[in-house]
């Protein structure tokens, strides 16, 4: 019991220390260009880590300030805000209300930034998010806002460096696979400026990409000579001590995870003149609860394992990037009954995105992701039974000043659920699904 | 989870005993505490200043912030990878020295500049700029890279004789006979050729490098073809002397 005890004064103390950093942070001078925090500790302007200005994608620099635990630069002000207004309309919004919905969202979500420099070898990249339209009140019908926790990572780091080596550690604590990924075909990185109307994804993907702000996670991880990156992670479940890494989720709707759940990733870089490649494997396995209430009995088996590659050209005024992702996911359902039909399944998710900007204003780029898998009637209850949905997203945007994004996506879908036509059974095709989607994106 | 329609099982199975839970219990407070350890040990880290990355300490060793923070850009030994970022190994150093102070003045406002240069040298003190000048200008200058014979030609004579035709002096009267540098006045020889263009670019266009004042009536009557050209032979130049 007296062990208990200790426990939990530990875990206070880590958190008062916490507070205490935060605070001396906020009361440290204040630089006042009007740029996010990042920008502000720095002193840089946004190209320098973001490719062609085009947030999140980050340039090589970009990867080694986050790699170096985002400590490059001043202590500052660690706070930055950020806002998303859209508006979204769908092909044939009526036949099924369940998900393709219009709407016009002025004001669709709203983040908090806590991030920024902490020491010289600790850095945090924490966000909080509002958004406006988290549900609907059943008796009323109108949307209601929520606050939740969303991408958290907070970091410890360390570099060596001298004429013939260079050798770049880490820890970090966090709440997404991937999210301390450096690189943006990370299944945490590589869809941006989501919205909830519409239909905007496959509804099936791998767990990878499904445990954001659900899981607590701990990863250590090398980036040797700029061109090997190595990363370890074992995720649990968020709740008692880390339950503000998931603050906002329901523990009912909270993915109940099994024990420890490891998360592998290796990655092989170059760079050369103005051009920059990555290739790279990674690999979870998860295990699951069937009832996140429950969390006791036999789990469900997810085996992700996946390909990625990514190319950069950076040389103002042009930027082109590119990203492929493969990821090929098994599922044993072992003793768990109800959940499936099959005792196994797998679903695999391909995903390609070309990008080109001119002068960092300017930027077009296209995207087709096409999902695929096993069928099972009880998994996917529509006509085929099966997951397949492959489509493209064209979009075209402009950044007008580094903080601010004007873009519309259209997301054209040529088979959803398995068919192209009829896929419901009610005679809905796949096209219906196809959304448009305008966003206006700001960070100040 | 992968099904679209959030179906869960209604039936809970229990499977473990009362011990069984007490120690998944305990297992998990001991995950717990390793994580507060290593966050407490993180948050509650010294500064390390032989391996600092900040920009605005002034007990911070300028060979360190060489490496820790312009090596990303510039590379360890002042030889880039990507022509975004200049060469600045062997670089004069009465000329680094220039530059960094017109950074932090917001004297020279060229878009590589201001965009990544006005934070990075906002807070640095002379000593720290007097040793990064001295530690890039002691590396070795960069290598020639190897070039397209017909532009290093003609390249090669503007950077000796000028353009007679349109009174363009050759760049050896100030920037040596090796394109090496001669105090204020730039080494050239193993530059990027992207950079020299742009550069030149800046001066004959803009003011806004008005410390190379004296540039912008040389690159006046330059056509892009003559800087392309020019740019090509600094690039190919081989780095002795």
């Amino acid at each position: 019991m007296d062990s208990f005890i200790c426990l939990y004064r530990g875990m206070k103390y880590s958190r008062l220390l916490a507070i205490i950093l935060v605070i001396q942070a906020l009361l440290s001078p204040l630089v006042a260009d009007a740029l996010p925090v990042f920008a502000r500790q720095t002193g840089q302007n946004c190209v320098a880590c973001h490719a062609g200005g085009q947030f999140p994608e980050l340039t090589s620099y970009g990867r080694l300030f986050k790699l170096t635990g985002y400590t490059i630069g001043t202590r500052t002000v660690p706070l930055s805000v950020m806002g998303v207004a859209s508006f979204t309309k769908s092909a044939n919004p009526d036949s099924d209300v369940a998900f393709a919905k219009d709407a016009v969202a002025l004001f669709q979500t709203g983040s908090i930034f806590l991030a920024g420099k902490v020491t010289d070898n600790v850095g945090v990249f924490s966000q909080w998010t509002y958004n406006n339209y988290d549900h609907q009140d059943l008796g009323s019908g109108k949307w209601k806002g929520k606050w939740a926790s969303d991408n958290f990572d907070l970091r410890y780091a360390d570099r060596f460096i001298g004429p013939t080596e260079d050798f770049i550690f880490g820890f970090s604590l966090n709440n997404n696979p991937s999210l301390t990924d450096p690189w943006s075909t990370a299944p945490a990185w590589i869809q941006y400026v989501p919205t909830k109307f519409g239909v905007t994804a496959p509804d099936a993907s791998p767990i990878i990409s499904q445990l954001g702000t659900q899981v607590a996670g701990l990863t250590a991880y090398t980036f040797w000579q700029q061109t090997l990156y190595a990363e370890v992670s074992a995720y649990q479940t968020s709740n008692g001590a880390w339950s503000f890494l998931s603050q906002g989720t329901k523990s009912q709707d909270q993915t109940n995870l099994k024990g420890v759940n490891p998360y592998v990733r290796l990655a092989l870089s170059h760079d050369w003149g103005p051009h920059s490649a990555m290739i790279g494997v990674l690999a979870m396995n998860a295990q699951i609860y069937p009832d996140s209430t429950n969390p006791v009995g036999p789990t469900t088996r997810y085996r992700d394992r996946g390909i990625d590659a990514q190319y950069q050209y950076l040389l103002d005024p042009h930027t082109v990037t590119a990203q492929f992702s493969f990821i090929r996911e098994t599922i044993t359902n072992g003793d768990v009954t109800g959940v499936a039909s099959n005792a196994s399944n797998t679903l695999n998710q391909l995903r390609l995105k070309a990008s080109y900007v001119y002068r960092a204003k300017y930027g077009a780029s296209l995207s087709y992701f096409s999902t695929t898998g096993s069928s099972d009637a009880t998994l996917y209850p529509d006509v085929a039974a099966n997951p397949g949905t492959r489509g493209w997203v064209p979009e075209v945007f402009w950044t007008p000043v580094q903080y601010l994004r004007i873009g519309v996506q259209y997301y054209a879908y040529t088979q959803f659920h398995g068919a192209s036509s009829n896929y419901d059974g009610s005679g809905r095709n796949a096209k219906d699904n196809n959304t448009l989607f305008l966003y206006v994106w700001g960070a100040y | 989870m992968n099904s679209y329609d959030d179906c869960m099982p209604a039936h809970r199975m229990v499977t473990e005993t009362r011990t069984d839970t007490r120690i998944g219990h305990l297992k998990r407070q001991g995950f717990h505490f390793s994580l507060s350890l290593i966050v407490v040990a993180g948050l509650a880290a010294c500064n390390l200043p032989e391996r600092s990355r900040s920009l605005g300490d002034p007990n911070v060793a300028a060979k360190t912030l060489a490496l820790q923070v312009c090596s990303n850009c510039h590379g360890v030994q002042g030889i880039s990878v990507s022509p975004n970022f200049p060469k600045l190994a062997a670089q004069a150093e009465p000329y680094l020295v220039a530059q960094l102070k017109s950074f932090k003045s917001h004297g020279r406002s060229d878009p590589a500049g201001f965009e990544y240069m006005w934070g990075i040298s906002a807070r640095l003190t002379d000593d720290q700029i007097n040793g990064l000048a001295a530690y890039f200008s002691s590396q070795a200058p960069p290598p020639g890279k190897p070039g397209n014979l017909t532009l290093l030609k003609e390249g090669q004579k503007i950077f000796e004789q000028g353009i007679a035709a349109n009174n363009t002096p050759a760049c050896t009267g100030c920037h040596g006979a090796h394109g090496e540098g001669i105090q204020q006045f730039p080494r050239l020889a193993g530059q990027h050729a992207d950079y020299i263009v742009k550069q030149l670019m800046v001066f004959q266009r803009t003011d806004e490098r008005p410390e190379g004042v004296m540039m912008k009536g040389i690159a006046h009557e330059l056509t892009p073809e003559n800087m392309k050209n020019v740019a090509a032979y600094l690039e190919a130049m081989p780095s002795s002397p």
